[in-house]
């Protein structure tokens, strides 16, 4: 069985085949960025892309997400170490607090801006009232977003 | 084992490699599982700091990071006093073996009680190269000048720290003879380069690129997973346990059982899901397990009527007989740190000659009591074991115990290979040890003037500090004869009276208790500032000016932050119409954090909810050394604060948890986010009073006043519900 994660394909060793996504990219394939906070889908700390879709890894069987295109947090920033906007902004707004949710809301905001390219503050609440942060960093998520928005305008 | 000295110690770590280091001694030490309390002296210095060959600052950090980006502060400071850039600084979290025992990162201390001895440690090191500057030099010490990275003379010669520090070992011992150096970050008269800026968050690269930074994002060779059946409550017996099937679950590695304690390891994660879901346990509970045992423990009326309640806060010219203006009770329910990180920590144990027998990676805000705890339950010395402290997904006060830790340690030791525990959603909210249900009866009466006579504030709270498990057995009935910290937090008025009263009682719960942000701060003002308010609402007087009056000009700090709220307030009007309402609220945090807050809600009669439009807050610091992230610590408590007055309440029933997950444990969505107004009040002369905990005091209660504005019913319970309020349900008042 093979994964293909930010464009890298992966060998999956059989003692992995029956885990979750998040757990054979946390614990085999090392790929930490991604992290297990609820286990039900129901925080958003464990989004990742599945084919330019978010799913919350730690509810999807390994063996679905076979041949399919996956992006993690690791795969946003480029090889040369410059970060994605949304990675930039995240930074300029100095958005993290204790930083554990931050990987999922990054890719979460990813999914937006795919979708659309200046959302309003309804289509933030929307597409991100998904993503728990128990620090209350709401505020900074939202306008790193906007800024974000903007800043892939600019670049297109 | 050879006893090293803490120099020949700091040698031969390689800490001292090269370079001039400042070093400081320590003289006290803390009992087996109590937090450590020891926080540094003037004279201690509260950093090793070290400057290299290459002119460069290392220092280790002495604050345990979960959000809160205190140890930034720390290196602003280090910065400012040794003139140079952040990026100058290389931060080190010291493990337990790298430096003597750090105090316990609670109680928003950090920056007030570690800023001043990060700020003499650093200077005196700037001092000590000064003196070497002079002879390089061939000038008198005061000829010898700041210059960034270095000095110079006003004739022009510059001499950089590279200049001055070669790769010989050189130790600064901190002087308690002599007189302090100059502290740049305490001179109200410099420009500073580094205090008051907006320096960024350390590190805060590497949590938008997903490094690795938790200690769940540790791997390592032959690494198991683990995990041990967490009971409903700690005092729990094991009454009955099944665990047929179990060991032929495919994955499987080891089933360990000692007295309560029953636990598997196995290969993956997934194993560990499946062998513990076939596991049966019943327990036998000291005491029943639901809602109706909690509000029995807390009837504060009940317990008023066999006279005084145990402690006395305040007693003066005591009056019972008044004609109550106030007489309001007030209840709030038990609330969880619900911490976006389920706690892991990772144990091992390694053979033969090693520096350590055990090591245990975990994140944590007390990794000396950690070691403490691990040797007691282990039988090893503390010299033999090592934590390795990782940055927290949250801590709010709820990780200073061995809880993961114990079960990481005890599996390891069973199965001989380096075990993972990663606690699931559903363990975190059983075995949190959670803030306290409370019930408070406040009574004020006013004189003829109507200023303020008598003032009686009675209240039950479940144990904080003093809670079950947190302190040995055999000490808990000796310190509850004295004063719980966490449950006195905040209840002493800042308003007088010439009659007071303010007594409590602190009760066992049937669930483990401990400390979540700001204690008994947040339920006590919530407490005080709504009975307040409904004195001045039933006076007609405005609220914020008869708060002040009643201040009796005694806290001119938090009469200015109530002041500076009214004033950024106003930049947003209330909207119009039925259903809007504004409240404020102030208070303080240990007597030396001044808040105040205005709360903006909307009573939704359509949707039958309370939303909260928008909040302002002053906040004043004391010195702020970094504005931005104080910002952050307010933007945090106001979320909590809504957190805490509309959504979150702890379910118990059944003699369990029922509170498994965050999808019936409601935390503050972005939907749920007021907008916000934040003023940071710099005062300059005044040390940094930290803010982790500080505003959620003052953000509570002005929800509930501005609910009260909006309803013209006063919320006497939390989380308050729109029921409570709305014009059906009047009785309640």
């Amino acid at each position: 069985m093979k994964l293909i994660v930010n464009g890298t394909e992966h060998q999956i060793e059989p003692e992995w085949r029956n885990e979750t996504l998040l757990t054979v990219l946390r614990e085999h394939l090392n790929l930490t960025g991604t992290r297990f906070s609820c286990g039900i889908g129901q925080c958003g700390a464990c989004i990742v892309h599945l084919n330019s879709n978010p799913i919350s890894s730690c509810m999807l069987p390994v063996a679905e997400a076979e041949t399919h295109d996956i992006l993690t947090i690791e795969g946003l920033a480029k090889e040369d170490g410059t970060l994605h906007p949304l990675q930039q902004a995240w930074v300029d707004e100095n958005v993290p607090q204790c930083g554990y949710c931050q990987s999922g809301q990054i890719m979460q905001a990813l999914a937006l801006l795919q979708e659309t390219s200046s959302p309003t503050d309804a289509d933030i609440d929307r597409a991100m009232n998904g993503n728990l942060c128990r620090c209350g960093t709401y505020d900074r998520i939202r306008k790193s977003i906007k800024s974000a928005a903007r800043a892939m305008a600019e670049a297109r | 084992m050879v006893k090293l000295s803490r120099r020949g110690f700091l040698i031969s770590t390689g800490w001292v490699a090269g370079g001039v280091t400042l070093i400081y001694s320590l003289r006290n030490r803390a009992i087996a599982t109590a937090p450590t309390i020891i926080f540094p002296d003037e004279a201690s210095g509260a950093a090793w700091l070290q400057i290299r060959p290459d002119g460069s600052c290392r220092m280790f950090f002495s604050r345990q990071d979960m959000g809160q980006n205190a140890n930034t502060g720390l290196a602003q400071i280090v910065a400012e006093e040794l003139n140079i850039e952040m990026k100058d600084i290389e931060g080190i979290l010291p493990t337990t073996s790298d430096v003597p025992p750090l105090a316990v990162t609670a109680g928003s201390m950090s920056l007030t009680a570690f800023s001043r001895p990060t700020a003499i440690a650093a200077a005196t090191l700037r001092e000590s190269l000064r003196s070497r500057a002079a002879v390089a030099l061939s000038k008198p010490l005061s000829a010898v000048l700041d210059d960034r990275g270095g000095f110079r003379t006003a004739e022009g010669h510059t001499i950089s720290y590279v200049q001055l520090v070669d790769s010989a070992n050189v130790i600064v011992d901190f002087d308690d003879n002599q007189p302090a150096p100059a502290l740049y970050t305490f001179d109200t008269t410099r420009a500073k380069n580094q205090i008051g800026q907006g320096v960024k968050p350390l590190g805060i690269r590497q949590l938008v690129t997903g490094d690795k930074v938790f200690a769940s994002d540790i791997s390592m060779k032959e690494i198991l997973y683990g995990r041990v059946i967490q009971p409903p409550v700690r005092n729990a017996l094991l009454a009955d346990l099944d665990t047929a099937g179990v060991a032929e679950i495919p994955g499987v590695v080891q089933i360990v059982h000692q007295d309560d304690f029953i636990g598997v390891v196995c290969k993956t994660p997934s194993a560990v899901d499946a062998a513990i879901a076939q596991i049966n346990v019943t327990w036998d509970l000291k005491q029943p397990i639901n809602q109706r045992e909690i509000d029995r423990l807390i009837d504060v009326d009940k317990a008023m009527v066999n006279g005084d309640l145990e402690h006395t806060l305040l007693d003066q010219a005591h009056r019972k007989d008044v004609d109550w203006e106030i007489d309001l009770r007030f209840d709030v329910q038990v609330q969880t740190h619900a911490q976006q990180e389920p706690r892991t920590a990772i144990a091992r144990f390694n053979e033969g000659n090693t520096d350590h027998k055990l090591e245990i990676w975990t994140g944590t805000q007390d990794a000396w009591a950690i070691k403490r705890s691990a040797s007691r339950d282990t039988g090893l010395p503390e010299e033999d074991i090592v934590v390795h402290p990782q940055r927290m997904g949250g801590g709010f006060g709820g990780r200073e115990y061995y809880e993961v830790e114990r079960d990481a340690v005890r599996l390891t030791r069973a199965v001989k290979r380096p075990v993972k525990v990663q606690w699931t959603r559903r363990d975190e909210f059983t075995a949190s040890r959670s803030r306290p249900a409370s019930a408070q009866r406040v009574r004020i009466a006013t004189d003829s003037e109507g200023n303020l006579s008598d003032w009686w504030h009675s209240y039950i709270s479940g144990y904080v500090t003093l809670a079950r498990e947190r302190l040995p057995g055999w000490l808990l009935p000796m310190m509850r004869l004295g004063e719980d910290s966490g449950v006195v937090k905040g209840a002493v008025p800042h308003y007088s009276a010439p009659h007071q009263r303010v007594e409590y009682q602190d009760v066992d719960f049937p669930i483990d208790l401990g400390v979540w942000r700001s204690l008994n701060g947040a339920p006590a003002l919530f407490a005080i500032e709504s009975a307040m308010d409904e004195l001045a609402v039933r006076r007609g007087a405005d609220p914020v000016d008869y708060k002040i009056a009643q201040m009796k000009g005694a806290h001119p700090r938090l009469e200015n932050c109530l002041e500076e709220v009214r004033k950024i307030s106003k930049r947003r009007p209330l909207p119009k119409g039925k259903g809007y309402g504004r409240g404020f609220a102030c208070g303080s945090y240990d007597g030396r954090c001044f808040v105040a807050v205005s709360a903006d809600v909307y009573v939704d009669d359509a949707t039958r909810q309370i939303k909260v439009e928008h909040m302002s807050c002053a906040q004043d610091v004391g010195l702020a050394i970094n504005p931005d992230q104080l910002r952050a610590q307010v933007e945090s408590n106001m979320a909590w604060s809504v957190g805490m007055a509309l959504l979150e309440k702890f379910e118990v029933a059944n003699d369990s948890i029922q509170s498994a997950n965050f999808d019936d444990y409601r935390i503050p969505r972005m939907t749920d986010m007021p907008s916000l107004t934040i003023s940071i009040i710099d005062q300059p002369s005044i040390p940094p009073t930290g803010a982790g905990e500080v505003a959620l005091v003052a953000g509570v209660p002005a929800i509930a006043n501005a609910v009260r504005h909006a309803s013209g019913v006063r919320p006497l319970q939390l989380p308050i519900s729109y029921e409570a309020v709305s014009a059906n349900d009047l009785e309640n008042i």
